[in-house]
């Protein structure tokens, strides 16, 4: 451009006959076209400066991202170095606000201890419960073995409701043994049916339905060794046995300092469970257990008795795949037979013409259904039924002189129904309220309606372990 | 007479055995589990003829809350190497079904364990950890695997995985990787060229989940429906949202399979805005059936909804 126009005044100098001028022109065009290399040579460097700090600034840009997410990388695990080695813990608070119109627990027989109150830590009326405030600590050992324990506190009405606390769980568990075997030893929650070894607060209600905490007596705890066994087949297959000084929290099977034990005052339990998949949203899982005492220690009276429960259990689960999170169905239930002998106090066994204590067992069991509308409510109905073992009103045969049982006053055997409705609403994982109806129709005792609030938080590395899985 | 018969028979069985037990073990194939289907797919490109593959969750499940099946187990008992993705991605399911599988094998830490987040520089790391923040992922954001750049990481950490478990397959698992490296990159040269338009996009999601590919491809993330991560979201969160989408001119909201297309049909409809369905796995849509289709399917169709919300940038 510069050249052209420059060309171009040279020509029309000369045309206008100026050719004189033409070379002081020419010097003055030589010191211009200088200056104008010196101003570009100037430009250009300082553009190559220019260009040469941007490098930089991008440079310290990346290096400074790049430092930014190691940082952060560092900062998160800083804060897990230091306590690598500590145990995982988590704390569960669970508390309910309820109104019953009788007694929760109570002894619904004819005899001499008839509608006594038993498995009963609860006034009835109005009242407030801090249900438990549970710690559960677990971590693993070494190479070898786990170990992990539940310590809870609860409000004892019986104790002005201060919180007592005790050792729900304590236990080792090897991970290392071969033949897909693995032992566990300590106190637990013995591997016997569904709920019986679940936690109160990760039950799917309220209360532990009925039937298992008059047949096992609240939570399947022992204090033993168990063997579990995956088998080794295409479907799901696991058999355990477990021996342990007794079994449930309040069963009056048990230890003193007292007596010296047989073998057989010890508690084996068995079990047995499997599972298919019908497809890939639909599912069944069975099991079968059975517990037996033969000659166990009755700690709430004196002498000893034999225990025998039986149990079969079925979870049916629709829950599609795709968004089964948000819209599932579960159906399940146990039942349970207890064919032991009689609490003697309780009632006392069923005798016959002679006098003599027969045996007549006794059935209980619940199931229910919930039914997930969204991530965050699940409704559900659940109905639970059971016998008393010990039912008799004791008479004296008036032909022999002797005591004979006769059909208690209804003239039914002696029963318990329960119809439960419950709506659950989870905030988050970790947090869940829950509403529950209960209608009971106990027997020749008075029937019960019963009104539950439970509010529940977790705080801590909840995660649920195989045997808690919804 | 007989016992030497008997004598001979046993011979014989034995022998029988023996033949079929070398023949059986000749052909049996190298079992690996992985958790997620994207993994299966790399691991059985990986592996090539010489491994069973299986995945634990299909693609259309939420991978956070995949339900613990008993029927996991067995498998997971015969597996040989277990593939995970790491950073707590499987953390509410596969810590409980490894300690009941008995297979201390693939136990966390031990080398059946592959997990393949090893290599990955986590996004998203959180500097303060507390549950009022949602369910965090300790470790950083687990969907690595929706960027093709993580896809190699994947790639490499498996064949490694493999090669130290079964040193002497080690030529083939990379001769494999190589192979499947070279279409990878080929593919991501050509999707680097298709998602240009992609850049400067805005979007939302169901859950956080679409980091790493919004970053490697330039798209900008605004916020998401949860509230926090998988927690649903409260009413004065969404308007909040549709605010927050209004003022930045988001029209495009992705939904993940497995989330409920209410609330994002809804929130689109209130911005103008289009919905796209977009799988975060492997099998989260009929049409994808491999990782290399995840991608592809993932861009195509994110491409023709931002062309119908009218957001593209230059190209």
């Amino acid at each position: 451009m510069h050249a052209r126009s420059r060309a171009l005044a040279l020509l029309i100098v000369f045309a206008f006959g100026l050719g004189p001028l033409a070379p002081a022109v020419f010097a003055e065009e030589k010191a211009s076209e200088l200056e104008n290399l010196k101003k570009q040579m100037l430009q250009m460097e300082e553009q190559f400066r220019q260009l040469q700090r941007q490098i930089e600034k991008l440079e310290t840009k990346k290096i400074q991202e790049v430092e930014a997410k190691a940082n952060a990388a560092l900062e998160a695990s800083k804060k897990t170095f230091v306590s690598q080695f500590n145990p995982a813990i988590s704390l569960g608070i669970d508390t309910i606000g309820s109104y019953k119109s009788n007694a929760q627990g109570f002894n619904p027989g004819n005899g001499p201890q008839a509608g006594a109150r038993i498995n009963n830590a609860r006034p009835a009326g109005a009242d407030f419960n801090l249900r438990s405030a549970e710690l559960f600590i677990s971590a693993d050992v070494d190479p070898f073995a786990r170990a992990y324990a539940t310590i809870n506190a609860s409000a004892d009405a019986a104790n002005n409701d201060e919180a007592t606390l005790s050792v729900e769980e304590a236990a080792i568990v090897t991970t290392r043994l071969p033949y897909n075997l693995t032992i566990r030893g300590g106190r637990f929650f013995a591997d016997f049916g569904t709920l019986v070894h679940r936690h109160d607060h990760d039950l799917p209600f309220v209360d532990r339905p009925p039937s298992l905490d008059v047949l096992v007596g609240g939570e399947g705890q022992t204090n033993g060794v168990e063997v579990s066994w995956l088998a080794p087949t295409p479907f799901f297959l696991r058999a355990s046995a477990t021996v342990g000084n007794k079994f449930g929290s309040d069963f009056r099977d048990g230890v003193s300092n007292l007596n010296s034990r047989p073998i057989k005052g010890l508690t084996y339990l068995g079990r047995l469970q499997t599972y298919f998949d019908i497809n890939d949203d639909n599912n069944v899982e069975l099991g079968g257990s059975i517990a037996e005492a033969p000659s166990a220690e009755d700690v709430m009276h004196t002498g000893r008795f034999e225990r025998r429960l039986v149990g079969m259990d079925f979870k049916y689960r629709w829950y599609p795949l795709g968004y089964g999170v948000r819209q599932s169905l579960t159906v399940a239930g146990e039942l349970l037979h207890d064919v032991g002998d009689a609490d003697p106090l309780n009632g006392g066994p069923r005798r016959d013409v002679l006098g003599n204590p027969v045996r007549q067992g006794a059935w209980g069991g619940y199931v229910y259904a919930e039914y997930r509308l969204s991530k965050q409510w699940r409704p559900g109905v659940r109905f639970d039924y059971f016998q008393l073992q010990s039912e008799p009103l004791l008479v004296t045969n008036p032909f022999t002189g002797l005591p004979a049982s006769t059909l208690n006053a209804t003239g039914h055997r002696t029963d318990n129904r329960t119809w439960t409705a419950y709506l659950t609403w989870f905030p988050s994982e970790f947090q869940r309220l829950r509403l529950q109806y209960n209608r009971s129709d106990r027997g020749n005792a008075q029937d019960a309606n019963e009104f539950f609030l439970q509010w529940t938080a977790f705080l801590g590395s909840h995660s649920h372990g195989f045997s808690e899985r919804e | 007479m007989t016992l030497v018969w008997r004598n001979r028979l046993w011979a014989l069985a034995f022998a029988l055995a023996l033949v079929s037990s070398g023949m059986a073990r000749a052909e049996e194939k190298i079992y690996v589990v992985t958790t997620l289907p994207d993994l299966a797919d790399i691991a059985a490109r990986i592996g090539g003829d010489l491994v069973t593959v299986e995945s634990l969750a299909k693609g259309i499940e939420d991978p956070h809350g995949v339900p613990i099946k008993p029927s996991f187990l067995p498998k997971l008992n015969r597996a040989q190497v277990v593939v995970v993705m790491g950073l707590e991605y499987e953390h509410s399911w596969i810590p409980a079904l490894l300690s009941e599988a008995r297979n201390s094998k693939i136990m966390k830490g031990n080398i059946g364990y592959i997990d393949v987040s090893l290599k990955v520089t986590p996004k998203e790391v959180p500097t303060d950890l507390s549950r009022a923040k949602g369910e965090l992922h300790p470790a950083g954001n687990p969907h690595f695997n929706l960027d093709p750049e993580g896809g190699r990481l994947i790639a490499q950490t498996i064949a490694e995985g493999l090669a130290l478990n079964f040193p002497q397959h080690r030529a083939t698992f990379e001769a494999n990787l190589k192979a499947f490296l070279a279409q990878l990159d080929a593919k991501i040269q050509e999707w680097k060229v298709m998602a240009r338009p992609l850049r400067g996009v805005k979007f939302v999601s169901y859950h956080q989940d679409f980091t790493y590919f919004a970053d490697r491809f330039g798209m900008e993330y605004v916020g998401t429906i949860e509230l926090k991560p998988g927690i649903e979201p409260t009413a004065a969160h969404l308007v909040e949202l549709v605010q927050n989408m209004k003022t930045e001119g988001v029209k495009v909201v992705i939904r993940e399979p497995h989330f409920s297309e209410k609330v994002p049909t809804q929130i689109a409809a209130q911005v103008g805005g289009q919905v796209v369905k977009l799988p975060i796995m492997v099998g989260g849509v009929p049409e994808v059936k491999t990782y290399l289709d995840l991608i592809e399917y993932n861009l195509r169709t994110l491409l023709k909804a931002a062309q119908a919300a009218g957001v593209t940038g230059k190209v």
